[in-house]
């Protein structure tokens, strides 16, 4: 990248995020390594891997709180290691920091005016109150909302200067299912209104629900990118055939010429499928007892692509 | 930039004011505190309270002339006598200081070295009596003393006219104990908001991702710094009102409130928010950092001289108290607010606001305000 001046704001370019051979290192720990990805406007992108790949590093140095020790990037045209394009940065996105908690004894529409307050102009705070669907609690402290609710004030507060880019970092980590799937239908307003988001994750349903893009993450390096669908033809290996508890008698009763089928922890039984032969395989298990149990094709996902890519599994915690 | 400080100090202030345990430390707890101490050193007592130097020892033994004399005072039983050892050399500081300090008259007694001597030898021995001829109880003490020192020459050199007692005027203010101690509660309870506030906002708002969160906004951390001591000023400037209120309304504290006072209160405003913040960034664990903000302000308060002057300590802790800054401050406000000496006050307002700007922009410079 040259050092002229900073490059022409969002508008003229729709590179949001440019990220070319970025490198971060502490000491002989390489934290991030070399590694390069695009964000166009208007994208949801999803940085997926298990933690300590390097999703939260890259980040930060994309919200100029590190400083990248080899590479470049570049946030809405400007380069995040210049101190006089830095200040443009801050002005200019939105940010959810990984377990962010806003002021307890601040009420939810004061936490929002207050993080509002630092920048030049600010969204009207009952708007987006209502955008995160908190208006009844709206002159509730912080401290008394609970863990789902506290994480749509911190996606109403980084949404507070009207950003050209957000970055959310692992934003439902934590939440149970249902405070997750509220986050969720919040960031799928911000993909209705045309926002960039920016998305780390260690939740594959989470980046395949969401994302435009996907880019997996592994041991600070990335390790495959595409749209979900992309990556899961291309690595999630073929789909399954699932009979749902039919155990090791199941396996038995399975007929001849099938492919080699495997049983599972809840005592499904899992077939691969090959292109054009469910149709067979249906039609020669209609003729053993297994006809009328529950049977359902599985299309691989995320997890999958993970597993095939890695050999591991991420756990729920996201180790 | 006006917009972000003042949205910063009201922040902290909502959080301050909407906190029960806030409230008590910063408030109630420093008003408890005067209570108490007022309660207990402030008892009066019935007999003349006079301090006596016998200087005229013989191999560290009163002479016994010099002895005879503190004996008949004794035994009159209209003094409380309180003994100032006599190696101190400067025994009315000794006294002003252990007088405030439990609440009793400002009055000295000095037996010269050689009394003894001079008596024997049959020449004319004076002794020293030091008070305030304003002191309401000073005519009759020293009509007693007066009269216990005639009869004691007339009875062991059968010239009464061979002993004089020479009064010597002093200016006391008749500072009272809770005199004293109140200007301490003050320093004491800027000491403890500026430290734990400074030590626990950063900590916990580190924690909290607060920090974080802001770094990436359009606020400096020079803004982020000059919020959280206009709160700090803010907070200084409530408990100063409300403890001198209390103080007068309970006590009938009056003081001198002056320029030096606010000096002092903006240095103390600077100052120790400016070495907690300094601590948070060596202690980045919230619950650490509140250790050791107990380990720093603890010694301070004690020594230096928030409850009792810090002349009656040991000469190791006098010198210990001062590298303390609290010495200043307490001192400083002692100076402005109780014994009107303008000279002094500024002396410590100087030093107190030398050590604030050297602890503020130490703290200023290790914030780190990224993450690295």
């Amino acid at each position: 990248m040259s050092d002229n001046p900073p490059a022409p704001p969002l508008g003229q370019s729709d590179k949001v995020v440019q990220v070319d051979n970025l490198s971060k290192k502490y000491g002989d720990n390489v934290a991030v390594n070399d590694i390069s990805f695009n964000l166009t406007k208007g994208e949801v992108f999803a940085f997926l891997g298990p933690n300590g790949a390097g999703k939260t590093t890259t980040v930060e140095i994309l919200e100029c709180l590190r400083n990248p020790t080899g590479g470049q990037a570049r946030v809405l045209g400007y380069d995040v290691s210049k101190r006089s394009d830095q200040a443009e940065i801050r002005k200019r996105i939105g940010v959810l920091p990984q377990d962010f908690n806003a002021i307890d004894r601040l009420t939810v529409r004061e936490n929002i005016n207050y993080f509002g307050a630092m920048f030049k102009h600010q969204l009207d705070a009952d708007k987006l109150i209502e955008l995160v669907d908190l208006k009844d609690k709206r002159d509730e402290q912080f401290k008394k909302l609970s863990g789902g609710l506290k994480q749509r004030v911190g996606l109403a507060v980084s949404l507070v200067n009207d950003p050209d880019v957000v970055f959310l970092d692992e934003p439902t980590t934590g939440l149970d299912p249902r405070a997750r799937r509220d986050v969720w239908g919040v960031i799928e307003r911000l993909k209705g209104q045309g926002k960039t988001v920016f998305l780390t994750t260690h939740y594959m349903d989470e980046a395949e629900y969401l994302a435009d893009i996907v880019s997996i993450i592994d041991r600070g390096q990335i390790i495959a990118s595409g749209t979900p669908d992309q990556l899961i033809d291309t690595h999630g290996g073929k789909k399954t055939l699932i009979i749902r508890d039919a155990g090791q008698e199941g396996i038995r009763q399975l007929p001849l010429g099938l492919p080699k089928a495997e049983l599972r922890n809840a005592g499904d039984i899992a077939i691969p499928l090959n292109n054009g032969e469910l149709t067979n395989i249906l039609m020669s298990l209609a003729q053993t007892p297994l006809h009328d149990k529950e049977i359902e094709v599985r299309r691989p996902t995320l997890d999958d692509v993970f597993l095939n890519l890695t050999g591991r599994r991420v756990s729920e915690e996201g180790n | 930039m006006r917009s972000r400080i003042y949205t910063i100090i009201s922040g902290h202030f909502k959080s301050w004011y909407r906190s029960k345990s806030n409230i008590f430390w910063t408030i109630a707890f420093p008003l408890l505190l005067i209570v108490l101490f007022g309660a207990i050193f402030g008892s009066g007592s019935t007999k003349f309270d006079l301090y006596l130097q016998n200087q005229d020892l013989s191999g560290n033994v009163p002479t016994p002339l010099s002895q005879g004399y503190v004996n008949v005072l004794n035994q009159t039983g209209a003094f409380n006598l309180h003994m100032v050892a006599a190696e101190q050399p400067d025994p009315l500081t000794f006294v002003k200081n252990d007088a405030q300090l439990h609440n009793r008259g400002q009055r000295l007694l000095v037996v010269p070295l050689g009394f003894n001597a001079t008596v024997m030898s049959g020449d004319n021995a004076t002794i020293k009596l030091f008070m305030d001829q304003s002191d309401q109880a000073s005519a009759s003490l020293r009509g007693i003393v007066d009269s216990v020192t005639v009869s004691y020459a007339a009875k062991i050199a059968g010239a009464p006219d061979h002993l004089f007692v020479q009064p010597v005027g002093i200016v006391t203010r008749n500072v009272r104990y809770i005199d004293f101690f109140i200007p301490g509660v003050i320093g004491m309870t800027l000491l403890t908001t500026g430290v734990f506030g400074a030590v626990n906002t950063n900590g916990r708002y580190r924690e909290l991702k607060i920090i974080k969160k802001l770094a990436t906004t359009p606020l400096s951390k020079i803004e982020w710094i000059l919020g959280m001591v206009g709160y700090q000023m803010i907070l200084a400037t409530i408990s100063l009102v409300v403890i001198l209120f209390f103080g007068y309304a309970i006590f009938g504290v009056t003081v001198t409130i002056d320029i030096y006072t606010v000096g002092l209160v903006v240095a103390a405003a600077l100052l120790f928010p400016g070495i907690g913040m300094v601590l948070a960034n060596f202690v980045r664990e919230a619950e650490s950092a509140d250790a050791a903000a107990n380990a720093i302000t603890f010694p301070m308060m004690f020594l230096a001289g928030t409850f009792w002057p810090r002349e009656t300590l040991p000469d190791i802790m006098k010198v210990i108290a001062n590298f303390m800054p609290l010495t200043y401050v307490n001192d400083g406000l002692r100076d402005a607010l109780i014994y009107a000496q303008p000279a002094q006050a500024l002396n410590n307002a100087i030093i107190a606001l030398s050590l604030a700007a050297f602890f503020i922009i130490l703290g200023s410079l290790l914030m780190n305000w990224k993450e690295e």
